[in-house]
């Protein structure tokens, strides 16, 4: 059987693969849903699909979230859609069937006719578990899935020292975009640190990668590279945006936190990469921003301020010529685009019946088969 | 459940102000584990001055994940023979009868768990709330708290500096916010607002701060109509009503209220049998059922331990003291038996056993 090379290449490209990750993985874990102001009112309601499970999150008038299956106890209709503000109730568009803030029954349509011997005490919405965690939302479909911490306390001390909560969204800077590879595929992208100075060696110049730390917590993979020495000098002036940690603590913390949830803790900017499991060959990234609650205008100066330094230090992977796509991702500069491309052709390459991945790098490439190793122990139980 | 007296030995007196004191015991090594306790609790205390023996419970206020030891702070009462003393004539080195911690009015801290932590107390209601808090600062390093904390004025608050200590130290982590109903001009303290504590108050509170962490919990300790007030105000703004822990005047006892009771009939079941048993004016339930012959359980007769906890069937009494029992459980007619005075004629009740 070829390998990936832990995990077999059909984990890459087979259906039945995908829905069982659905179920070991995706169901059993804690799902990233929306940063707190996404939910910022009672009675806003946010919906995310967890594995399996459809959730729902509705704040209470206490403000405190509760998450419950969007199922309809009646017939099981979805009963609330992707986000909602400031509902005294939920009612499921088939019948009318409505629930209160608390997921309780409350109303059922000519009740004593269709239903006289309904107990409707016994039809609450099903729960499950929410929490907040570094301003971001996550559900568990489980209602007793415990403390959030069980799952990210051991890694939060090897994250960034943003205080995320006092930062604010940026909304221009969210992306969506669809891969047409794996999830697994663009996880290992991402935690791929010997491509950082080939496939971006003109992009992401300003980390110094020799220096990088980086390993697995539990399952959550965490990595921290300093800022290299032109950059980091004259750092005031350098940074293309505001400053968002003290000086003492520049760097770049990009951790991979399982399963799919890749956070950019930067000098300038913290978001969220969240990778969404489309189908076995295809993938939704979604991207979010958190950058210095400030001024347009300051974000402007530091702008034209940095924009020599950038300039000078952002090409792409080839220089283009006369004859070059302007859509060539490889002289677009733009390391995303790079990360994209470079998924996409590995992917293309897993049918052929000539692929075969021989090494890996021993140092470089070892959060990848890591992460295929967590991944193999979740499908076959040991997690 | 059948609790003992223990000889404890005073080994510091702290005034925390005027008619405020806080006494801290050794405990000796023997007794260790009996004394280990869980914030929130009481210890009971038996002491015999001019001739009568008197029974009190009072709040432990350290908390078991710091290094201070045990320590009761008592507030001199009106009228209160015990905390006159405690407060007046107490010193280093005196023994005490004291029973092992109990109470049921707690907070259990645990390293991961993550929850928001909202205290609302009046008065001396702090003590147990001020055990609670520390214990989550200290062994729940996830977790936030935020305090509202009703006085008359800025020199009646219990543990004024030591609060705003924690405060400063545990910034990220704790608020604190002061209602005083008659703030002195002359006074520098600042507080949150002005007035009684009121149903309002409470939801500006929780709506200044939201829960971060999801897993709220509500604790209330006061006299009883402000716990009444806050557990009201809570559940109007759909707090579910497990989350909520209320103990009425947290440990301060002793309610003499002067009613007196009245004789009446009380059918008692005790271990699957009915008794009907006369009581005379003044007498309690439990009095009148041993005068009876009948042996329910009981033990401290303080309203403190809970062992003569009983189920209200039929009738009203009046409990002298109740610290025992959480407010929602006298809400579903649970009694204890050793302090129930009768106002009505008739009453059944049963004793149930431990539940």
């Amino acid at each position: 059987m070829k390998r990936m090379p832990i995990l077999p290449v059909e984990a890459y490209t087979s259906q039945e693969w995908f829905e069982q990750e659905q179920q070991q993985i995706f169901s059993r874990t804690w799902c990233f849903a929306g940063f707190m102001e996404d939910v910022a009112n009672p009675g806003d309601t946010l919906a995310v699909q967890a594995g399996l499970n459809n959730i729902f999150i509705v704040k209470g008038r206490d403000h405190r979230l509760r998450a419950f299956h969007n199922i309809c106890r009646h017939r099981g209709t979805q009963l609330i859609r992707a986000v909602g503000k400031g509902q005294k109730a939920l009612t499921c568009p088939y019948h009318d069937w409505t629930y209160d803030l608390e997921g309780q029954l409350i109303s059922v349509p000519e009740e004593e006719k269709e239903f006289p011997n309904l107990d409707k005490s016994c039809l609450g919405l099903k729960p499950a578990s929410v929490d907040i965690w570094r301003s971001m939302i996550f559900v568990h479909p489980d209602p007793n899935a415990g403390s959030i911490m069980n799952w990210f306390g051991d890694v939060e001390p090897y994250l960034g020292s943003h205080q995320v909560e006092a930062l604010v969204e940026y909304p221009e800077a969210a992306t969506s975009y669809e891969i047409q590879a794996n999830w697994k595929i663009v996880v290992e992208n991402y935690i791929d640190v010997y491509h950082l100075s080939h496939l971006h060696s003109g992009t992401l110049s300003m980390y110094d990668h020799a220096k990088a730390e980086y390993g697995f917590v539990g399952p959550h993979f965490a990595f921290w590279e300093p800022l290299n020495k032109d950059y980091q000098a004259d750092i005031e002036k350098n940074a293309p945006m505001p400053l968002i940690v003290p000086m003492d603590q520049l760097g770049a913390s990009v951790p991979m936190l399982f399963p799919g949830l890749g956070l950019g803790e930067s000098e300038t900017s913290w978001s969220t990469f969240r990778i969404i499991p489309l189908a076995a060959d295809r993938t939704r990234v979604e991207t979010r921003t958190r950058v210095k609650k400030t001024s347009d205008w300051e974000f402007q100066k530091q702008e034209w301020r940095s924009a020599s330094y950038w300039s000078k230090h952002i090409s792409g992977k080839y220089p283009a010529d006369k004859n070059s796509d302007k859509d060539d991702p490889m002289t677009s500069g733009d390391f995303v685009a790079e990360d994209i491309y470079a998924c996409e052709q590995q992917q293309k390459s897993l049918k052929s019946p000539y692929f075969e991945i021989v090494a890996t790098a021993q140092e470089g490439e070892s959060p990848v088969r890591e992460h295929q190793q967590i991944v193999l122990d979740y499908m076959e139980g040991r997690r | 459940m059948s609790p003992h007296f223990h000889t404890l030995t005073v080994s510091d007196i702290q005034k925390e102000m005027k008619g405020v004191t806080s006494v801290l015991f050794t405990v000796p090594n023997e007794l260790k584990d009996s004394f280990n306790w869980r914030s929130g609790q009481h210890l009971t205390l038996r002491i015999t001055l001019k001739g009568e023996e008197y029974r009190r419970s009072y709040s432990i206020s350290s908390s078991p994940f710091s290094d201070d030891p045990l320590r009761i702070t008592v507030k001199h009462v009106k009228g209160g023979t015990v905390s006159k003393y405690i407060n007046e004539k107490l010193t280093i080195g005196d023994q005490l009868e004291i029973m092992p911690p109990l109470g049921q009015f707690c907070l259990d801290p645990a390293s991961t768990l993550r929850r928001t932590h909202y205290l609302f107390g009046a008065g001396s209601g702090i003590t147990p709330l001020f055990s609670m808090l520390q214990s989550a600062l200290l062994a729940e390093p996830y977790s936030r708290l935020h305090l509202l904390y009703g006085n008359t004025n800025g020199d009646n608050i219990i543990f004024k500096q030591q609060l705003a200590q924690l405060q400063e130290h545990y910034r990220d982590r704790l608020s604190v916010s002061h209602v005083l109903s008659k703030p002195s001009i002359w006074s520098s303290q600042g507080y949150w607002r002005k007035g009684r504590l009121n149903a309002e108050m409470v939801g500006e509170f929780i709506n200044e701060h939201p829960p971060y962490a999801q897993d709220a919990q509500y604790y209330i300790c006061g006299p009883g109509q402000m716990n009444t007030l806050v557990k009201t105000a809570l559940m109007g703004l759909d707090v579910p009503a497990k989350r909520i822990h209320s103990e009425s005047y947290g440990g301060q006892l002793i309610t003499d209220e002067p009613v007196r009771g009245m004789a009446a009939t009380v059918q008692i079941k005790l271990g699957g049998t009915r008794h009907n048993v006369q009581i005379a004016e003044g007498q309690t339930v439990l009095a009148a059922a041993r005068a009876a012959g009948l042996e329910p359980a009981f033990s401290c007769q303080a309203g403190v331990c809970g062992a003569c906890r009983a189920q209200l069937i039929k009738g009203s009494v009046h409990m002298k003291a109740r610290i025992a029992l959480e407010d929602d459980r006298i809400a579903n007619g649970e009694i204890l038996s050793c302090q129930a005075l009768a106002t009505s004629p008739e009453l059944v009740i049963e004793y149930r056993g431990d539940t």
